[in-house]
């Protein structure tokens, strides 16, 4: 008697099993899963992402203490000056287009070198603050800033991206002028911790739009199998 | 000389000829006019900088002069500052002048002009000026730039308190600019329509990074500001002084007073200056400086301390010897040698302050609450004995130096602990004793107190005790009680015996305490008195003993209600008639109970007197437990007698009896008394506090009365709250009650009687009724006429009306003629109500109604079961079928009647109210109430059951009714 039609043979179904087998024992090979040695700028992206925010809070913290330091009009929470003397100070803001249309390498070359130049200047600021605790804060803050910069030298490295060089006679120096007058010297300090947490917050942004653009989507593995066996 | 009268000659020449020149008219210029005046503007320190010329001067010539200067601030007619500068003048020489201004230069234009005159302070007559200069002018605010808004000074640094000056000069012509300090707007003078002028009078430190000053103009969102750094005013420093550990450093200090640092102003500085050696020291810290002695010996110095910032400088001056500034260190090294009971030898070592110098040692030892102290000369090494030390005593011995030629400071204290050793102890203990037979035989318990530190003199270990029997027939108990055990019980094989005991450390034995127990018991027969307790204890005295005695001892229990009531005693002198006894443990309310004794020169103690008393008594807290009996109708007893006295808050002195009665009258023996609730009653007082039973006479019987015993003291009685009720018997009932026990008695008895005999008196009282069923009648008529016939139970039936028939004598007329027949009835009861409700329906079987005479429909009517189904409705609905059922009913009548089917075994006899309509029996079932009415009291005989000819003349009950005549 015939099998009827839609029943698989005994043979069919050991066959089927043996096909299991195969691709079980080639999945190893498959160039598309084999990443557990290799786990990409996913993670290091994230991390930095993560260091971004816990700066931003630490800078909420750090930035009340030195403008109450300070003094006012600089602690008063609507004082907001024209930007006079700060235009050495690297700008956050941008526009929107252009920050989308900014590519990654773009995007990470810009905060490192703004991170740079940024850090330069706080550690300027943390040389003439008056008192031991501000100044502890200061450093403790420069530290992790630091960390920032090194966590986007990683991310830029991981993605075969080269780090910027500064120019010769580019850096950014710390001396204010004897014709710079100490109320302006505030309002850079003001400008400088504005300015800052400007960046931190547009951090955020580019790495999180980093993250899920490195994120490889779920179901586009495709397995190059050979069909044998069938 | 020559050249001093040269010169001489030469200057009153030229004053001569200045007066030539003066006397011949004012419009020839002074000859030595300033010339060439520059003004030049240091915007840093605001300070105007003058210079010029004295032209005409001949060489070598030499005046003093004065020049006038004048300053005018905006315009040359606001002139603001007027000063005379004098100086002496030379050929060709370049004179400068300064001026600080007030107000920052920035703010407004300045002229300055300037005249001179020979100094002839010492020539009389008026001053003789020149000319004035013409006016310079000071402009700043051409250099501003092309801002639209200045804020000055700019950044400048002042003292706390110092009045300061702010501007704003506006080139962009708004008034509108509103200026804050520290967010707080300020008020100005405007000085030109531009330039608005702000006065800070005595401003004030607010931190570091200064105060902050800003502008902001009406329109637009420019600010501008400045910084003003206050710093706090430098002070003198405080206590300057230098001292020496080594002759290797000095180490001098000072207080600081307050920090001057601000962001724009470093902190103070500070720098020690000697003048001798002519050395100085930058002081890195605020507060003390390190100098380092020279070597050759050098004894004076005198140094400056100088503080400065960048606004002023504060200098003090010390000048000392050196080797009166010596402050040793601490002494190291502090041992114990030569420890016993009562000495010790502490030796302990100094740093060196060279060989030429000793040092004051000071030594303090500090040990059962004293403190000794000791002077000691030490070169490298000190030593010192302590002695007359107590044993076994932990002592803190510290010692301290200072420069012994020339006191400047002691050194900190070094101390160390140190405990002498242990010695016997000094002292025997206070040992007391209880006596008791038990069996026939003495048992001593004996009491020690533990020795005082003072006296164990060392840790006690045990308490070595010896009997030994007086008579001398037994031998000697020695025993051995380890500490801390403070007493012990001692079975002795005979009373009369002596006891010593000793308490022993690790170093040696005590003295004995000596005890004689004796079998005499003692005094017992003492009268016991009262003593009154103080705040300080119980004052207790006894007569002096005609005999001799070398001691008084004075026992007492602390807690007299506690079993083990912790035993005391108190031991006395031999001229002691007179105590107090006092102690923590004394409670107010608790009775305390004292025993004298004396103790004989052969140590038996013997019972001199007793005291008893209360520290302070306290009102009875309860009343006594009262038993009543003896209840009559005039009186009863109280009793309280398990009331004990000796147990009390205080002496009860007696007892008071309150009765309460609604009569409210008191008899003899008591009197009147208002409780604190205002009620009245009436008190008996019992005077004895032994007397513990009270009869309470002259009551009132069938009366209510509410009694309470309390005791009374001396300070009160007890609480006035639970009164006991009690209510006197009638007078009569005792007699009543001795009648009225036998008469139920007596009736009981009978009833019993009559139950057991219960047939005989039924038999005897009221026999049985006949039965009419087990009459012989009935028999006789059943066999003759029907068989059957029954007799019918009376009380069955209900007779409701009677029924009258016209009856014709003579004629007796067929079944059919029976239509002439009027039946009449009469209504004996509301037949309607009292039927209402389903019961049996009974035809009466009348002998004397004719058989014939009775209506073929009268009994026709046949009742329908109040809840019979509907399919056996249906078959009542056909004539086969209901004749078949009257059949049946009408034969279950004549025999036994069921009792479920009464309904059906009768005839109905009234009218029913249904219509005719047979269709409607299955849906409308007949009430039961049907059988209210009687029509015809008789049986249906079976032949008349027959169904009739025509169908519409069914054997409805209805049917039948509409047909026949009928009366209510």
């Amino acid at each position: 008697m015939l099998p009827a039609a839609g029943e698989p043979a005994a043979g069919d179904s050991w066959g089927l099993l043996a096909c299991l087998c195969t691709v079980l024992w080639h999945l190893p090979a498959v160039p598309a899963l084999n990443r557990t040695g290799d786990p990409g700028p996913g993670p290091s992206i994230q991390k930095t992402y993560d260091l971004t925010r816990y700066l931003e809070h630490q800078l909420r913290s750090l930035a009340g203490t030195y403008l109450n330091y300070l003094g006012p009009p600089f602690n008063e929470p609507d004082f907001n000056p024209p930007r006079l003397g700060a235009e050495t100070l690297p700008r956050a803001t941008v526009n929107l287009d252009v920050w989308r249309s900014l590519n990654d390498k773009l995007r990470l070359t810009q905060n490192y070198e703004a991170y740079s130049h940024l850090l330069c200047y706080l550690r300027g600021l943390n040389r003439q603050a008056a008192t031991a605790e501000l100044r502890r804060s200061l450093a403790h803050f420069c530290t992790s800033l630091q960390g920032l910069l090194g966590s986007i030298a990683g991310v830029m490295a991981a993605l075969g991206y080269p780090l910027p060089q500064p120019l010769p006679g580019t850096e950014p120096t710390w001396a204010p002028g004897p014709a710079h007058s100490d109320f302006l010297q505030k309002m850079d300090d003001f400008w400088l911790l504005k300015e800052l947490q400007t960046w931190l917050w547009r951090s955020a942004k580019d790495f999180n739009r980093l993250k899920k653009k490195m994120q490889p989507p779920a179901a586009a593995v495709t397995l190059p199998l050979e069909a044998h066996g069938f | 000389m020559a050249l001093f009268s040269v010169s001489q000659t030469a200057f009153l020449l030229a004053f001569l000829s200045l007066r030539t020149y003066q006397s011949e008219g004012l419009s020839e210029p002074l000859p030595w006019a300033p010339e060439s005046l520059k003004v030049s503007v240091n915007t840093t320190c605001q300070c105007l900088h003058l210079q010029w010329t004295v032209h005409n001067l001949a060489h070598h010539q030499e005046f003093r002069m004065v020049f006038q200067i004048e300053i005018s601030r905006i315009k040359t007619s606001n002139v603001i500052w007027v000063e005379n500068y004098t100086t002496t003048v030379k050929w060709n020489q370049v004179l400068h002048w300064s001026w600080e201004s007030k107000l920052p230069l920035e703010c407004a234009k300045h002229f300055i002009r300037m005249r001179s005159a020979v100094d002839a302070a010492k020539t009389p007559g008026p001053r003789v000026w020149s000319s004035w200069s013409s006016w310079e002018e000071a402009d700043v605010q051409n250099s501003l730039g092309q801002d639209p808004l200045f804020i000055f000074p700019k950044d400048k640094l002042v003292e706390e308190g110092s009045n300061v000056t702010i501007c704003y000069v506006s080139k962009s012509h708004q008034n509108n600019i509103s200026c804050y300090l520290e967010g707080v707007r300020m008020q100005g003078e405007q000085l030109d329509p531009n330039v608005s002028v702000f006065n800070l009078n005595h401003v004030a430190f607010i931190r570091e990074t200064g105060t902050n000053i800003y502008c902001k103009p009406g329109q637009g969102d420019g600010i501008k500001g400045t910084v003003l750094f206050v710093s706090k005013v430098l002070q003198e420093p405080k206590d300057f002084s230098c001292e020496t550990q080594d002759f290797m450093t000095l180490n001098c200090t000072w207080d600081p007073g307050s920090d001057t640092g601000l962001l724009k102003q470093l902190s103070q500085s500070y720098t020690l200056f000697e003048s001798f050696s002519g050395k100085k020291t930058l002081c890195k810290p605020k507060s003390w400086c390190l100098w380092q002695v020279a070597p050759e010996s050098q004894d004076m110095y005198n140094f400056t301390l100088t503080a400065e910032n960048y606004l002023r400088k504060r200098s003090v001056h010390l000048l000392f010897n050196l080797t009166h500034r010596v402050h040793p260190m601490a002494p190291f090294n502090i041992l114990f040698k030569n420890v016993s009971a009562t000495s010790a030898t502490m030796t302990w070592k100094v740093h060196s302050i060279g060989k030429y110098y000793t040092l004051l040692c000071q030594v303090e030892l500090y040990g059962e609450g004293k403190v000794t102290q000791h002077n000691v000369s030490v070169k490298v090494d000190g030593a010192h004995l302590f002695s007359g030390l107590e044993p076994d005593t932990e002592y803190l011995a510290q010692v301290r130096c200072a420069n012994g030629d020339y006191f400047w400071k002691w050194s900190e204290w070094t101390h160390q602990n140190f405990t002498t050793a242990e010695a016997a102890p000094s002292e025997a203990p206070d040992v007391w004793r209880n006596v008791k037979t038990v069996q026939g035989r003495c048992v001593v318990t004996l009491f020690w107190k533990p020795l005082s530190k003072p006296q164990a003199h060392g840790k006690i270990l045990f308490y070595n005790i010896v009997i030994e029997y007086l008579d001398r027939t037994s031998v000697s108990e020695v025993l051995s009680i380890p500490a801390p055990a403070s007493g012990t019980e001692l079975p002795l094989n005979q009373c009369s015996s002596q006891i010593r005991i000793t308490a022993s450390n690790s170093v040696g034995t005590s003295p004995a305490s000596v005890l004689v127990v004796s079998r005499e018991p003692g005094n017992e027969e003492v009268e016991e008195e009262r003593v009154k307790g103080t705040e300080d204890g119980f004052p207790l005295s006894w007569n002096p003993q005609p005999r001799h005695v070398t001691g008084y001892l004075v026992e007492w229990c602390e807690q007299p209600r506690d079993p083990p009531c912790d035993l005391q005693w108190k031991n006395l002198g031999p001229n002691v008639t007179s105590t107090v006894v006092s102690s923590d443990a004394f409670r107010p309310g608790v009775r305390y109970n004292f025993r004298i004794y004396g103790i004989s020169t052969e140590r038996v103690p013997y019972l001199l007197a007793r005291k008893t008393g209360y520290s302070q008594e306290l009102a009875p807290s309860d009343n006594p437990q009262v038993v009543m009996t003896n209840l009559t109708s005039h009186s009863f007893t109280l009793s309280w007698k398990n009331y004990s006295t000796e147990s009390q808050t205080s002496f009860i002195q007696g007892y008071h009896v309150y009765l309460k009665s609604k009569a409210g009258r008191c008899h003899s023996g008591s009197e009147k008394a208002v409780l604190s609730d205002d009620v009245v009653c009436c008190k008996y007082k019992i005077d004895n506090p032994e007397q513990k039973t009270f009869v309470v006479e002259n009551l009132q019987p069938e009366s209510f009365y509410e009694f309470l015993v309390t005791p009374y003291t001396s300070v009160g009685e007890g609480p006035h709250d639970a009164f006991a009720k009690v209510t006197t018997p009638d007078e009569y009932s005792p007699t009543l009650i001795r009648i009225l026990l036998p008469t139920v008695f007596c009736i009981l008895l009978i009833m019993i009687t009559c139950y057991l005999k219960s047939q005989w008196m039924k038999e005897k009282c009221y026999p049985d009724i006949p039965d009419p069923y087990k009459s012989s009648v009935l028999s006789l008529i059943k066999s003759k006429e029907n068989p059957h016939l029954t007799i019918m139970n009376i009380k069955d039936c209900v007779p409701d009306s009677i029924e009258v028939l016209n009856k014709q004598e003579g004629t007796r007329k067929s079944l059919t003629e029976t239509e002439s027949t009027k039946p009449t009835y009469l209504y004996l009861l509301p037949t309607e109500k009292r039927y209402s409700s389903p019961g049996p329906c009974i035809c009466f079987e009348n002998f004397t109604y004719n058989q014939a005479a009775s209506d073929s429909a009268s009994c026709g009517h046949v009742p329908v079961p109040p809840k019979a189904p509907p399919s056996q409705l249906g078959l009542l609905t056909s004539p086969e079928n209901l004749l078949k059922a009257l059949e049946k009913n009408y034969m279950n009548s004549l025999g036994e009647i069921p009792a479920g089917e009464t309904s059906l075994n009768y005839v109905s006899q009234l009218a029913s109210p249904m219509s005719g309509d047979m269709s409607n029996l299955p849906t409308n079932p007949p009430e039961p109430a049907l059988c209210s009415e009687y029509k015809m009291q008789m049986a249906i005989p079976l032949g008349l059951a027959s169904p009739p000819s025509s169908g519409s003349s069914s054997l409805s009950s209805i049917t039948l009714l509409d047909e026949g005549e009928h009366y209510h």
